[in-house]
């Protein structure tokens, strides 16, 4: 381990410092600018709402405010959006967790009749546009009876073949040693043992990576929530409030600032917190 | 030990193995018998690829002769089973437990649970030294140690038939030395029905009562030695004449096995 560390610190490239100096700085640059309307946003959100266009220019605001944040929970349904929210994003992510951890397994470790035929058609899966399903799960869901819930929202969201993870699964345990799987054997485990005994404590980086990005994506999923939440708005997810949130005639510009927010922040804050380990699930998938 | 009566716990019958590769059909075992009795330790010798880890498998259970069968203890060897234990030359640890954890992840497919588990853990690490090492996850040891580890786990397992498929291939000379005198110790003690495989012929006349020596692939049965060297056994038996002989007599087959494959 230390042997590698040197050598990566080694190779490394130093730059002289002036070089070094120029090149930090364009990427500082690069950075604030993709960074401000983020951080302008969420210091928006505390600002008073009559002082919102007398300021907008200045970042930061005379008088600091929560108020914002109580009118958009209590008022505008946040509170209701949040818990959809988690609820649809804990639930997704554990099917879809399960559901790519098992496949992958199969595609990665056993040789069977069509198995190469499966994998192309769920890599073929990856060219058709997510647009052009939108209408066949509607249809779906709307013929099970779950429209407007978030039951509804779970199985839509969870449902695709997400091929990536899949990919990363079944890539994994390709490599993992046999040995680690007959030594399980020996110690007289059966299939589904050495499955969760085993194989998903290994695995335990890329389901990391996994939980990662299924929480960002179904965190973030507009469009599909949007239509399945037409008729209810009590199902909907933060993303789909917010986008209601704007009125027809008034917009309450630092409140959907407020509700920015609350829907930006905990998905960073979970990013944050796992990054270390994502790119850990990353690098291993790849190098195997 | 000629003379005693014996059970015969392993029995290999006319077994065949034949892999379908991409480049037709690979014969890695012809018509090899074999009976294995309690206590004894045999050491299997022959150039690589000729079919010594296959035999092994298919003993484990983890394979399956093409044609011949398998027998333990008079039942028909279809797959695993809780009385053949192995001990791999990668160790297969699992990383994310603890060297402890390990040993009791053997006894809890066992049955032993809890409190149990770990004590019982605890006294197989110390057979192997390693109590010390307990808590320590595999990636911090060293290779002599995680295969000490191996070794301690496949012996809380408590099989009757270890199988070992060159266990210390992957050591160093001075660690690869000291674990089989540990080997030899236990094996002294409690007289364990052994199977260890080794490319190494010094290795093989040191541990075995009878070492067998294979063919180029196919592999067959070439001669069977039966290494009449009394135990106890050390480090300093491989400075006996009769050690000298046998291991010429063995070295030269091998070697002769090895020109073999290389034409």
């Amino acid at each position: 381990m230390e042997m590698t560390k040197q050598t990566a610190a080694a190779k490394r490239v130093r730059l002289p410092r002036p070089g070094r100096i120029v090149i930090n700085a364009v990427l500082i640059l690069c950075s604030l600018i993709w960074i401000y309307p983020i951080v302008w946003t969420i210091i928006s959100s505390f600002k008073p709402q009559a002082d919102f266009f007398k300021e907008q220019l200045t970042l930061f605001p005379a008088t600091w405010t929560l108020d914002n944040y109580s009118r958009v929970w209590s008022k505008a349904n946040f509170a209701v959006y949040f818990f959809n929210s988690v609820i649809v994003t804990v639930f997704s992510v554990l099917l879809v967790l399960i559901m790519t951890n098992m496949a992958g397994y199969v595609l990665g470790r056993y040789k069977f009749v069509g198995r190469s035929a499966l994998m192309a058609i769920f890599l073929s899966s990856i060219c058709i546009p997510l647009v052009s399903t939108l209408i066949p799960v509607y249809q779906i869901v709307k013929g099970m009876g779950l429209l407007g819930t978030r039951l509804g929202l779970i199985l839509s969201g969870a449902g695709g073949a997400h091929v990536v993870f899949l990919l990363l699964f079944s890539s994994y345990y390709s490599t993992v040693p046999n040995e680690l799987e007959e030594a399980a054997k020996i110690d007289g485990c059966g299939f589904l043992r050495t499955f969760v005994k085993v194989m998903m404590p290994l695995s335990s980086p890329i389901s990391t990576t996994v939980i990662i990005m299924e929480s960002l994506w179904t965190w973030n999923a507009f469009q599909l929530p949007l239509i399945l939440t037409l008729n209810n708005p009590t199902a909907r997810t933060l993303a789909v409030g917010l986008y209601a949130f704007k009125g027809e005639n008034t917009v309450d510009w630092t409140g959907i600032c407020a509700g920015g927010a609350i829907a930006m922040v905990p998905i960073i804050v979970v990013f944050i917190a796992f990054q270390k380990f994502f790119i850990n699930g990353m690098a291993g998938a790849v190098k195997g | 030990m000629a003379g005693e009566a014996r059970n015969l716990k392993v029995r290999i019958d006319h077994v065949s193995k034949v892999y379908e590769t991409r480049n037709g059909p690979t014969e890695a075992l012809r018509d090899v018998s074999l009976d294995i009795c309690e206590n004894e330790f045999i050491c299997v010798v022959g150039p690589s690829g000729c079919g010594k880890s296959t035999l092994l498998n298919i003993i484990a259970g983890l394979q399956m002769p093409t044609s011949g069968k398998a027998y333990c203890n008079d039942h028909e060897i279809t797959g695993t089973g809780t009385e053949r234990g192995v001990v791999f030359q990668q160790y297969a640890l699992f990383p994310w437990l603890t060297v402890k954890k390990n040993v009791m992840f053997a006894l809890n497919m066992r049955g032993v649970k809890g409190a149990a588990a770990e004590t019982e853990a605890l006294e197989y690490l110390k057979k192997v030294d390693l109590e010390k090492f307990a808590n320590h996850y595999p990636k911090e040891l060293s290779g002599g140690m995680k295969q000490r580890v191996a070794i301690a786990r496949a012996y809380a397992a408590n099989p009757e038939v270890l199988l070992m498929d060159e266990p210390f291939g992957a050591l160093d000379a001075q660690t690869r030395t000291q674990l089989q005198s540990e080997l030899l110790e236990t094996w002294e003690k409690d007289m364990k029905t052994c199977f260890f495989i080794t490319h190494d012929v010094d290795e093989a006349i040191l541990l075995a009562q009878k070492v067998i020596i294979m063919s180029a692939r196919p592999g067959r049965i070439k001669e069977i030695v039966d290494i009449d060297i009394p135990y106890p056994r050390n480090q300093e038996t491989k400075l006996l004449p009769r050690f000298m002989e046998l291991r010429n007599h063995i070295w030269e087959q091998v070697y002769k096995e090895y020109l073999e494959v290389r034409k």
